[in-house]
């Protein structure tokens, strides 16, 4: 803590949007820590986003509502936003800044954090590669999952990501050591039902001792969701390296952090990039989103899935778009399935997990794991194909083998992908299914597994 | 005189500083108390603007900045091979001891170890006339990289009046000594050079020579010579990553420089677990003895990503200089370019495209003009290359977007990848109607002479098979595949086998990931004597369906995955069970 | 014991330079709340046990999400009964410093003070607000501080000065009350730490 800090400046020159123009600054830092004070003796806090001058622009996280330019002091703290961790942080609600939401004292600090965290240095990352049952088959069959992944899921509105997301959370808790496992829950702009549900979800299955959430709701300050990732993910970090915990942390929703970056860029009269965001939306992210990994020579991990809506549900939206040029892989939800009353609706075509390859296989989950799933996918998007034909030609019109490729698609839909929300999977029983939609084909249909297992696992029918 | 300033001004990665009328454009300053590095890139009056290659958080204005006197340089010596440096050349192992597992700041560190011992054979002797560029003497540096120990390329030259025996030394040992117009001077190991210019050369050669990376798509259909420029763009989750890979592992050279530039942290650590533990196809010997990784990802400091790519091109053209072929991937220069236009957007510059400065384009330009092949300067003569090869991540998978088209301009090897084959699990992604190579003339020589003279001819048969397919889809899109003559639909079925068969490469599989030149030509013609004989066969009556079921087509299928690059006889004996199966088909229809 | 010192330790941060007749003030403070945290020790403990065989008694009837929540509501009766303790200790030192002499070396105190003000400002043109009780000994060492002025109105503070640059876009809070609040989240970890709470 230094010293130097702790002058309030009371010359506001300008506030606009979420910006506080401060003059006369004569001692303050890029990025600093800022509280505002209003007349009033109310509270605010804020960060330096530009410094010079004797100018200090400073961006108030939880909006200027009711600011003005005279009654409103600035006070620089000298250090940058820290959050208070230890473990008593488990079973703790947090609101978007990080301070108590549940009527209960500021944790009693082991450690003060910068909530920016630092990037890890390559050279030091461990390469994910153990398996996460989370028992939802087109998960561990198709889209694995491995701990220290980032590995979002693209949604859209109205769709069951967050049933996906909490189930995911329960499940893949009781897999391990109990003690060594932990959830960090980030509501960023959510309503407060679907946070609720989540709480809920976690406490049913008594995973809330282990979990620590943070929520800014849909009407909590919209600026606020900049620093809502970053406190939940500091808390991630402490729990995975210094206490040596695996850490899910769940992020949603990702859109609207992006709408808050974008609301401070247009505040600033920046260039924007694509739909109006901030050309630097990737640097951005990417600032949360590697903050997933596993460290050599520390035990932990942080495993990172957030969520973010797709406007329109289109995938080149910039969110959608950069997040997965960071992430490794994305769980795509369909609306045609969702429609159709699939859950989960999880479109595999375009979903993929970057981590897969060496999250499978011998040793972890089945040596013809890898094979089967590729067969299945290539058997889908076949399917997918004859289904666009059929709509077009009729049935008719189809070949005998492009009739069992429908087969294929039909069954993969209703007797893989389908789940009950609280049907915990094993991957063997995954594993099964797969190979049970395999031998819908003829075995000259089937390319890309070796002969070793399907004479192992392939059963006519 | 170095120039002492102050700091005025502090916006991210962007600082100015007054009192700064001593410093030169791009000359490296440091920055703030806790001495971060930076470059200056805007003079005005005696205001200086920095881009910091680190974290700026915490710094104040008031803070002092001191100019280096000296430009963004690497230091080129033995050592480099094998390291993982950050974009300004700092060793990210280095980093690690005085930080742990977080990227530290204002640590300095020598780029590579000064006081290993290198075995030094000299090649040169007293009262020998070197000049700019010539080798000294060689050191192993690694099993694989045999180091030539140049004259700098910006030395005057002169004659050798002093120089170590053979023996052990390390890069602080003065080596040898020349003399010209009076003046002495000493040379080392190492020197240094500065990123942002180019090292000189003799003169410059047309590319001829394949760069073959085991990759049947590239080496078959879309080839890069060396010396060339390539370009891979694609969306997210189209496989980008896993070519560049596969190309940094198989590709024919002798040095690769892998920049990952704004991109995935776990990616770099890939590379770093993987390729100490995979051979060299052609020596048997890790590939990481051969590599160089540059690592500036995507949460690290955006200028320093701006610099990685200079820092990583400089080090190829080094490598180069001593005649070896040189592969340099960037994985992403888009990212490149964003860090452009964020350093162009706090200087408040006019943009162009989507935010982008109007030197984007210029500033390709440069770095892909950095390729070629060459006679290098100095005695004795030597050839190296450099080819480029940069990933592009095209906002929304759009080609229209400013980066990719202005990289289409400067660049003779288009990959397109195409996120609905991902989507198909079609790998890798390289769409064969989309990509391009302005090279296929030049190095169908060097196949006809190596490999087998109608190499060239069987590639355009396959190829045309390909584009006649694309064009009986739309029909099929519409009436289905029933409504097309047999002919044509043979066409359809021979295009899934090249698709399968050929195009199609599992960089996962043991035996796949890479194809030696010899089994790609083999399975190429097996394909098209296929599509020969199936036409034949037709035109005397035999039933398409027959084709279909022969078990060769199977076999054909699975033999990229079957037949290893030491079996080739296995492929001739596909070729000769070919040959039966359509006699026997032929057969039945006779007796019918 | 290890706590004597620790808390001292701790006040030192307060006070930083403040002379021995302060400390000397508040070591019966110090006896005192050492007596009522070893007390709440254990109270704590007794009410811990009891929450605790109390949960165990219910995990034995119902399910396993009980015996989550019953032990994060323990825990959480722990936590809220350790921060009453760490109040009633500040409670305890604040009222000691307030009742504090405020003659002899006190004057220095207040010279740091002042001088920390100065340099943080960047200015000697200043005008200094303080309390009633401090009000005498500030006045006499503000005549080091060309430009300086005493503010006629008072604050409401402990002890400690605090000083606005004349032209009133600069001020710096360094009341005693301001350095408590800014060192008191290390100070509650110190004795949160006696209660074996916070690792």
């Amino acid at each position: 803590m230094s010293a130097e800090g702790g002058v309030q400046y009371s010359k506001i020159a300008e506030i606009k949007g979420p910006l506080v123009v401060v003059d006369d600054v004569s001692n303050a830092a890029f990025d600093e820590l800022v509280e505002i004070e209003t007349n009033e003796g109310e509270r605010r806090l804020g960060k330096v986003l530009e410094v010079g001058n004797g100018k200090a622009i400073v961006q108030v996280f939880e909006g200027t509502t009711g600011l003005s330019i005279s009654g409103t002091n600035a006070k620089f703290v000298g250090k940058v936003m820290e959050m208070p961790v230890s473990r008593e942080v488990l079973g703790r609600v947090f609101d978007g800044l990080g301070r108590p939401k549940d009527g209960l004292p500021d944790p009693i600090a082991d450690q003060f954090i910068d909530i920016n965290g630092e990037p890890m240095n390559p050279e030091q990352r461990e390469y994910p590669k153990d398996f996460i049952q989370t028992g939802v088959s087109v998960i561990d069959g198709m889209i694995t999952l491995v701990r220290g992944q980032k590995l979002p899921i693209f949604s859209g509105s109205g769709m069951s990501h967050n049933l996906v997301a909490a189930q995911i959370a329960r499940q893949a808790s009781v897999i391990g050591k109990q003690d060594d496992f932990a959830v960090v829950f980030a509501a960023i702009g959510v309503q407060y039902s679907e946070a609720e549900y989540f709480r809920r979800s976690l406490e049913e299955s008594g995973a809330l001792k282990r979990s620590v959430l943070f929520l800014n709701t849909a009407d909590d300050p919209a600026i606020e969701r900049i620093i809502t990732p970053r406190v939940a993910l500091t808390v991630a970090e402490y729990l995975a390296f210094e206490l040596g915990m695996h850490v899910l942390v769940i992020l949603t929703d990702m859109t609207n952090y992006a709408e808050a970056l974008r609301e401070i860029s247009a505040a600033r009269e920046e260039v924007p990039g694509r739909k109006g965001y901030p050309g630097y939306l990737y640097t951005d992210l990417s600032t949360i989103y590697e903050r997933a990994g596993k460290l050599n020579g520390k035990k932990g991990s942080v495993t990172q899935v957030p969520i973010l809506s797709m406007p329109s549900d289109d995938i080149t939206h910039p969110i959608p778009d950069l997040t997965g040029y960071i992430t490794e892989g994305q769980v795509v939800l369909g609306r045609d399935l969702f429609r159709q009353g699939v859950y989960p609706p999880v479109n595999i075509l375009m979903s993929l997990s970057r981590l897969m390859k060496d999250g499978i296989g011998e040793g972890s989950t089945r040596a013809d794991h890898g094979e089967v799933s590729n067969q299945v996918y290539d058997a889908y998007s076949r399917a997918q194909e004859v289904r666009a034909l059929a709509g077009i030609v009729g049935k008719a019109g189809l070949t005998e083998i492009d009739l069992k490729y429908m087969d294929v698609g039909d069954a993969f839909e209703k007797e893989f992908l389908s789940q009950a929300t609280d049907e915990n999977r094993t991957i063997e029983e995954t594993l099964g299914i797969l190979w049970k939609i395999v031998s819908k084909l003829p075995k000259n249909e089937i390319t890309k597994i070796k002969d070793k297992y399907i004479d192992q696992y392939y059963k006519e029918q | 005189m170095a120039a002492q300033g102050r700091i005025v001004w502090v916006s991210g990665p962007a600082v100015r500083a007054d009192g700064m009328s001593d410093a030169k454009m791009y000359e490296t300053v440091t920055v703030g108390n806790s001495k971060l590095v930076g470059e200056v890139i805007r003079l005005t009056g005696d205001v200086a603007f920095i881009q910091v290659y680190e974290s700026t958080s915490g710094l104040k204005p008031g803070e002092p900045v001191i100019g280096t006197g000296n430009p963004l340089s690497v230091l080129l010596g033995p050592g480099i091979i094998g390291q993982i440096y950050d974009g300004i050349q700092r060793p990210l192992k280095e980093l690690s001891k005085a930080s742990g597992s977080y990227i530290g700041r204002g640590i300095t560190t020598t780029p590579v170890d000064m006081t290993k011992q290198y075995h030094f054979i000299p090649t040169v002797n007293v009262g020998d006339e070197v000049s700019a560029g010539s080798v000294i003497g060689t050191v192993q540096e690694t099993d694989l990289i045999e180091h030539s120990i140049m004259v700098p390329p910006d030395h005057k030259g002169g004659k050798i009046t002093n120089i170590v025996s053979e023996g052990d030394y390390n890069l602080e040992t003065e080596m040898a000594t020349t003399e010209k117009d009076g003046q002495s001077v000493p040379l080392k190991m190492f020197h240094k050079w500065p990123v942002r210019k180019p090292r000189p050369f003799l003169k410059r050669y047309d590319p001829t020579v394949p760069l073959l990376t085991g990759q049947r798509v590239i080496d078959t259909f879309f080839p890069i010579a060396k010396g060339g420029t390539g370009s891979i763009p694609g969306a997210f989750g189209t496989g980008k990553t896993v070519t560049l890979h596969q190309i940094a592992k198989w590709a024919d050279s002798q040095v690769v420089v892998y920049i990952g530039c704004g991109e995935r942290g776990n990616e770099m650590t890939e590379v770093l677990v993987e390729f100490p533990e995979l051979k060299d196809p052609r020596t048997g010997k890790p590939l990481m003895d051969r590599t160089v990784l540059v690592a500036n990802t995507s949460n690290m400091p955006v200028a320093a990503r701006e610099a990685s790519i200079y820092t990583g091109v400089t080090i190829a053209e080094y490598y180069r200089d001593m005649g070896k072929d040189v592969v340099l991937v960037a994985d992403s220069t888009s990212r490149w370019a964003e860090s452009l236009r964020e350093m162009s957007g706090r200087l408040e510059e006019m943009p162009a495209e989507e935010g982008y400065p109007s030197y984007l384009a210029s500033r390709l330009a440069e770095f892909y003009e950095r390729a070629g092949r060459v006679r290098a300067s100095g005695s004795p003569d030597r050839d190296g290359s450099v080819t480029l090869v940069g990933a592009v991540s095209p906002s929304g998978g759009d080609f229209t977007e400013p980066v990719t088209t202005h990289t289409m301009r400067f660049i003779k090897t288009f990959w397109a990848l195409d996120a609905k084959l991902a989507y198909s699990r079609h790998y890798p992604s390289i769409n064969w109607m989309n990509s391009y190579s302005g090279y296929l003339a030049d190095i169908a020589k060097w196949w006809g002479e190596n490999i087998n003279e109608d190499w060239l001819s069987l590639r355009s048969e396959a190829y045309g098979v390909l584009q006649r397919e694309d064009t009986l889809k739309e029909i099929v899109r519409l009436l289905g595949p029933e409504a097309l003559p047999d002919e044509e639909k043979l066409i359809l079925e021979v295009a899934r086998m090249v698709k399968i068969g050929l195009l199609q490469q599992n960089s996962f599989d043991e035996v796949d990931t890479y194809c030696s030149p010899e089994k790609q030509y083999k399975l190429l013609k097996l394909l098209v004597d296929f599509y020969k004989r199936g036409q034949q066969a037709l035109k005397e009556g035999t039933e398409l369906a027959d084709i279909r079921a022969m078990p060769i087509v199977g076999s054909m299928l699975k033999a990229r995955m079957d037949v290893k690059d030491d079996e080739m006889p296995k492929l001739d004996q596909l070729e000769v069970d070919m040959q039966e199966q359509f006699k026997s088909i032929a057969g039945v229809k006779v007796q019918n | 014991m290890a706590s004597d010192s620790a808390l001292e330790g701790t006040i030192d941060k307060i006070l930083g330079q403040t002379e021995s007749n302060i400390l000397s003030g508040l070591d019966s403070a110090l006896s005192e709340s050492k007596q009522s945290l070893d007390d709440s020790v254990i109270t704590l403990e007794q009410e811990y046990d009891q929450i605790i065989s109390n949960g165990k008694k219910e995990a034995d009837k119902i399910e396993k999400q009980i015996i989550g929540s019953s032990d994060i509501e323990s825990r959480n009766k722990k936590l809220t009964t350790v921060e009453e303790s760490i109040d009633k200790v500040f409670t305890k030192a604040i009222e000691e410093i307030s009742n504090a002499d405020r003659s002899g070396d006190y004057s220095n105190l207040i010279k740091s003070l002042l001088d920390e003000s100065t340099k943080i400002l960047g200015t000697t043109e200043i005008t200094v607000f303080t309390n009633s009780k401090d009000k005498d000994v500030v006045q006499s060492t503000l005549s080091q501080y060309p430009g300086a002025e005493l503010s006629s109105e008072t604050i409401d503070c402990l002890g400690g000065v605090k000083v606005k640059s004349k032209d009133g876009a600069m001020t710096f809070d360094n009341t005693i009350d301001a350095k408590i609040e800014r060192l008191k989240p290390l100070i509650r970890k110190d004795i949160a730490t006696q209660f074996g709470v916070g690792n």
